[in-house]
């Protein structure tokens, strides 16, 4: 249970960076129109920082949660 | 297993008169400081030396650029080293783990500080980074990778680091008692735990050190990928901020190491290996330095457009002279003595025995013949009937560089004798390079790189500036005090059962 959600929040950070990143920030490329200056979902670079620390709270998660009790 | 401790460690809770006058002061700075920025709030930038680059003849970014770079530099160390302690096993390293780690928490925290004092509007900035920001742009990963990412997997290291000793501290009955039971969360010191944590730790070294490198490439990125502005477009910036930030890093942990040795008298904990070891480190990071300041002036001074030989003239014999030789005397004087330290002398050389009384009259010489020479700079003294002839001049010169071999050669002993002072030299040394260099590398782009035809510009900081960064340093030490007070600033050995 513990590994499982230690993996998913890992999962999900790197892909919240991925899609915040490249599909969400303002357009990578060589800017020819204004619209490479705005993101295209505003915030998204706080969306960007929010995958980076879910990555980190992985590590608290996986210290904090208590084990499983065996039966 | 539940034994508890008498007394807290590492004067935790204690406080002397001594630390109450540091505390005294360090508040009286920090007032200053905020008296300074209700000022450049109130009447904005104009009360700093800071203007526009060009039609205003000035620099945008100063002081607190300067300082925003050497801040997030001093963060390098503390993180490297405690995961370098957990990748490599280096047990003997651990009691600066954790002072390495504040000190990484609270640099970054003063970086963050030094952006929002250089922003005129600094809500509007802090919102907009938040909503705006670029992936393309440097200042993309500067923000997020450094400010955030970098932050906080810098407090999460703290924090699990910490659980342990928390854990103890929690069963002394006290003011901080639940403190410490709430940083412990649960943690009872079991096998599965100890395994878990070294796991966790394990992984996280390996995540943040890749992100470091990032984090201090993107910040050199921030210069070096601006291509309109000749000192700073180069290839070269982002291995050179990576090095200088272990240098000015490592350096600041030894000074603050020292600091802890003496104040604590932890001199079983802290000892001379602990110095060497990390005198060593600092001695690679600042060749590995050296060298790319030496290829960033051969490229500059070689073939490059007449643009960039402009600023180097300025570096090298211009405006800034004093102030670039200055940052190259301090690096290589903190080789020269962690070389002598560290490195043993081949078999069969020894060096002369220390003659104090000799060390003490060249000293003297070399000062005395100084200040002679550097008098002959002066314009009044220059347009007086005082001034010396050239020929006179160059004898004084050659003086002082055989004056300064004597007593260089005379100091030789009395710096094998004495690694931690040694350390502490080089560490203080290379911390005023950073210091200047990052400054070197801020505002002359600014002043002579413009490509337009701008005359050139000038730069000074203000009352309110210098006001602002000593607050800023004052709050610094305030919180690794505060910390002190609080929190074991070393790991409380394992004799010390939980």
């Amino acid at each position: 249970m513990r590994t499982t959600l230690v993996v998913l929040m890992i999962a999900a950070g790197f892909a919240l960076q991925a899609v915040s990143y490249f599909l969400l920030a303002a357009p990578i490329g060589v800017p020819t129109s204004p619209v490479y200056s705005d993101p295209r979902l505003p915030f998204a670079p706080a969306l960007f920082i929010l995958g980076v620390m879910l990555v980190f709270l992985a590590a608290v998660v996986y210290e904090l949660l208590p084990e499983e009790r065996s039966s | 297993m539940a034994t508890r401790i008498e007394r807290l460690p590492y004067g935790i809770g204690r406080w002397s008169a001594g630390w109450t006058i540091l505390l005294g002061v360090l508040l009286a700075i920090i007032t200053v400081g905020v008296y300074a920025y209700y000022q450049q709030l109130a009447l904005g930038e104009v009360v700093t030396g800071l203007r526009d680059i060009g039609t205003m003849g000035g620099a945008p970014w100063g002081l607190y650029v300067s300082f925003v770079v050497y801040f997030v530099g001093v963060s390098f160390a503390g993180i490297t080293v405690a995961a370098m302690i957990r990748l490599f096993r280096l047990k003997h390293l651990r009691p600066v783990a954790r002072m390495a780690e504040v000190l990484t928490v609270i640099a970054l925290i003063l970086g963050a500080f030094s952006i929002i004092a250089d922003v005129g509007q600094p809500l509007r900035a802090v919102v907009n980074l938040f909503r705006y920001a670029r992936p393309g742009s440097p200042f993309f990963g500067t923000f997020t990778l450094v400010m955030s990412g970098y932050l906080f997997g810098s407090l999460v290291y703290l924090y699990l680091d910490g659980r342990r000793d928390a854990a103890l501290l929690s069963k002394q009955p006290g003011r901080l008692q639940s403190f410490y039971r709430l940083w412990a969360a649960g943690y009872r010191g079991t096998p599965s735990e100890r395994e878990r944590h070294s796991r966790a730790s394990f992984w996280l070294a390996i995540a943040i050190l890749p992100l470091l490198v990032a984090a201090h490439s993107t910040l050199g990125f921030v210069f070096g990928l601006q291509v309109g502005r000749p000192g700073w477009f180069g290839g070269l910036q982002a291995p050179g901020f990576v090095a200088l930030a272990g240098v000015s890093g490592v350096g600041l942990l030894i000074i603050i190491a020292a600091i802890v040795r003496r104040v604590l008298g932890a001199q079983d904990q802290l000892g001379r290996n602990i110095f060497r070891w990390l005198g060593s480190f600092l001695l690679v990071l600042t060749l590995a330095y050296l060298y790319f300041m030496i290829v960033d002036l051969l490229t500059s001074t070689y073939a490059a457009h007449h643009h960039e030989v402009r600023i180097t003239t300025a570096l090298l014999k211009g405006e800034y002279a004093w102030l670039y030789w200055g940052v190259v005397a301090a690096l290589l004087t903190s080789v020269s003595i962690l070389t002598v330290q560290y490195i043993p002398a081949p078999a069969g050389v020894r060096l002369p025995a220390a003659w104090p009384r000799f060390v003490r009259v060249a000293g003297v010489a070399l000062l005395a013949d100084g200040m002679l020479t550097a008098s002959q700079a002066i314009p009044a003294i220059k347009q007086s009937g005082f001034a010396f002839s050239p020929q006179v001049v160059a004898v004084l010169i050659v003086l002082f560089i055989a004056l300064l071999a004597v007593f260089w050669v005379g100091l030789l002993p009395l710096i094998r004798g004495k690694p931690i002072m040694t350390a502490v030299i080089a560490g203080v040394l290379v911390n005023l390079a950073a210091i200047g260099k990052r400054y070197l590398i801020v505002v002359p782009s600014q002043t002579y790189g413009t490509l337009l035809p701008y005359s050139t510009g000038s730069y000074s900081p203000t009352w309110v500036e210098y006001s602002i960064v000593l607050g800023l340093v004052a709050f610094g030490i305030l919180l690794f005090v505060l910390f002190m007070k609080v929190f074991p600033i070393m790991e409380v050995e394992d004799s010390m059962p939980l």
